[in-house]
């Protein structure tokens, strides 16, 4: 399990590109403080459920209130962060 | 129904236009796989990330013949498989992940309606949609809704756009392959059909027509069609020249066959009852250019097309001189679904 922060932003970059097919992407292509809804990576609402799959299959954390899903997959700092906190795998 | 455009992808280079030209590749492989063209500039990249392969080409048939074309009234698919690579993963996934949560994409993309809906989304028409999944009937099934949709508004002009798609996926083709559905052993497309042994190759590709029932600057028209899953060997000869007096036609009226031969020799068998009907017509044997695939009469429909108007003619046997009017498409999978299409200009 990667525990420090540097090298799990890459791991979640990776699983990031895997899960949404970002496949013209490298992890260094994703700025850290970049809004993922947004101009830059142009995700959509099926994206956040692809989000949310992987952090429960990845991490173990499953995220059931919407409105807490809005604040935590806002950029790779905040989701990162909360997988720090949350995570049980 | 009046042919007014069509386009294909497939195992052939029918998406630049080289394979009507002349230009025709030789295959070495067990998988016949389509040759896709560039679709960047085609679909959004946000949308084309997700999209399986059946998706993909759909969209990039679907999306230039719309682009030249007026707005068609409906949209009606045919597909024995649809997404299948994707509905495979997505079902891999249930047992993987013990039932727990799922990845939407997957499942979104294998609904075999997922091209139709899609390609109305993309070009914000509402009409009628239809995608039927009547194993390898489907393109005939689609066929069939056309002419009905045709019937239902024969005082007014109508566009339909009608498509096949048929992807290969890894998981399926080894399936079918143990089935003894595909040959063990590897021949070139060149001397498929003297192969002398059982199956044949596996293909893949989206075929697609923009129909209206306005004749004017037609390239060609669907006359007839005929399908039937409940045939013994002996009836061949009969469900055929029964489809042609329907017509009016004898065997000498049609100009051209274009029969779906594969090389398999526990059912090419059919094929040679009916070219005995017709003595030495000039053929084209079309499972030589795109393998053998659920919906391939689609693919069929489109080369008679392409002959109807002087192009691909070298794939013509016994009279590549002949300038086809009429041309008589008879095909059949496993020697249990058979169907019969007319095409004339």
């Amino acid at each position: 399990m990667t525990t420090n922060r540097e090298e799990l932003i890459v791991e979640f970059k990776e699983h990031l590109i895997k899960y949404l097919n970002l496949l013209d992407l490298a992890p260094a292509d994703i700025q850290n403080d970049v809004p993922l809804f947004g101009e830059e990576l142009g995700l959509d609402s099926i994206d956040s459920v692809e989000l949310i799959v992987l952090l429960d299959r990845e991490y173990g954390i499953k995220i059931k209130n919407p409105t807490e899903g809005r604040q935590i997959l806002v950029d790779v700092n905040t989701i990162v962060d909360y997988i720090i906190a949350n995570r049980t795998k | 129904m009046y042919i007014k455009d069509l386009y294909a992808i497939s195992p052939q280079k029918t998406h630049d236009l080289s394979f009507e030209n002349g230009d025709w590749k030789v295959l070495n492989e067990y998988i016949y796989k389509a040759i896709e063209p560039s679709y960047q500039d085609l679909i959004p990249n946000a949308q084309l990330r997700r999209m399986g392969k059946a998706v993909r080409m759909g969209m990039g048939v679907s999306l230039p013949l719309l682009g030249r074309n007026p707005k068609p009234d409906g949209i009606i698919f045919g597909t024995a498989n649809g997404g299948l690579e994707d509905c495979i993963k997505f079902l891999n996934q249930i047992v993987e992940y013990n039932e727990g949560t799922l990845t939407p994409t997957n499942f979104v993309q294998s609904t075999p309606n997922a091209l139709a809906g899609q390609i109305a989304l993309l070009s914000e028409n509402m009409s009628y949609n239809v995608t039927h999944v009547n194993g390898s009937l489907a393109f005939e099934s689609a066929l069939l809704d056309a002419s009905l949709f045709f019937d239902e508004h024969a005082k007014e002009e109508k566009r339909l756009l009608l498509g096949a798609v048929e992807e290969i996926s890894d998981y399926n083709y080894n399936i079918d392959r143990l089935g003894e559905r595909f040959k063990k052993e590897l021949v070139s497309n060149e001397e498929l059909l003297d192969s002398e042994t059982g199956g044949s190759y596996c293909g893949e590709g989206s075929t697609q027509f923009y129909l209206s029932n306005n004749p004017e600057n037609s390239l060609a028209k669907f006359t007839a069609f005929k399908q039937s899953s409940h045939l013994f060997h002996d009836e061949i000869a009969e469900f055929v020249m029964r489809f042609l007096e329907e017509q009016n036609l004898t065997a000498s009226d049609i100009d051209c066959l274009l029969l779906g031969r594969n090389g398999d020799v526990t059912t090419d068998s059919w094929y040679q009852k009916v070219e005995q009907l017709f003595g030495e017509k000039p053929t084209v044997y079309f499972k030589k250019s795109v393998g053998e695939y659920r919906t391939v009469s689609a693919f069929a429909s489109y080369l008679a097309v392409r002959l109807l108007n002087g192009q691909a003619h070298y794939l013509i046997e016994n009279g590549a001189t002949v300038k086809p009017r009429t041309i008589l498409i008879y095909n059949h999978f496993d020697a249990v679904r058979h169907s019969l299409i007319l095409i004339q200009k």
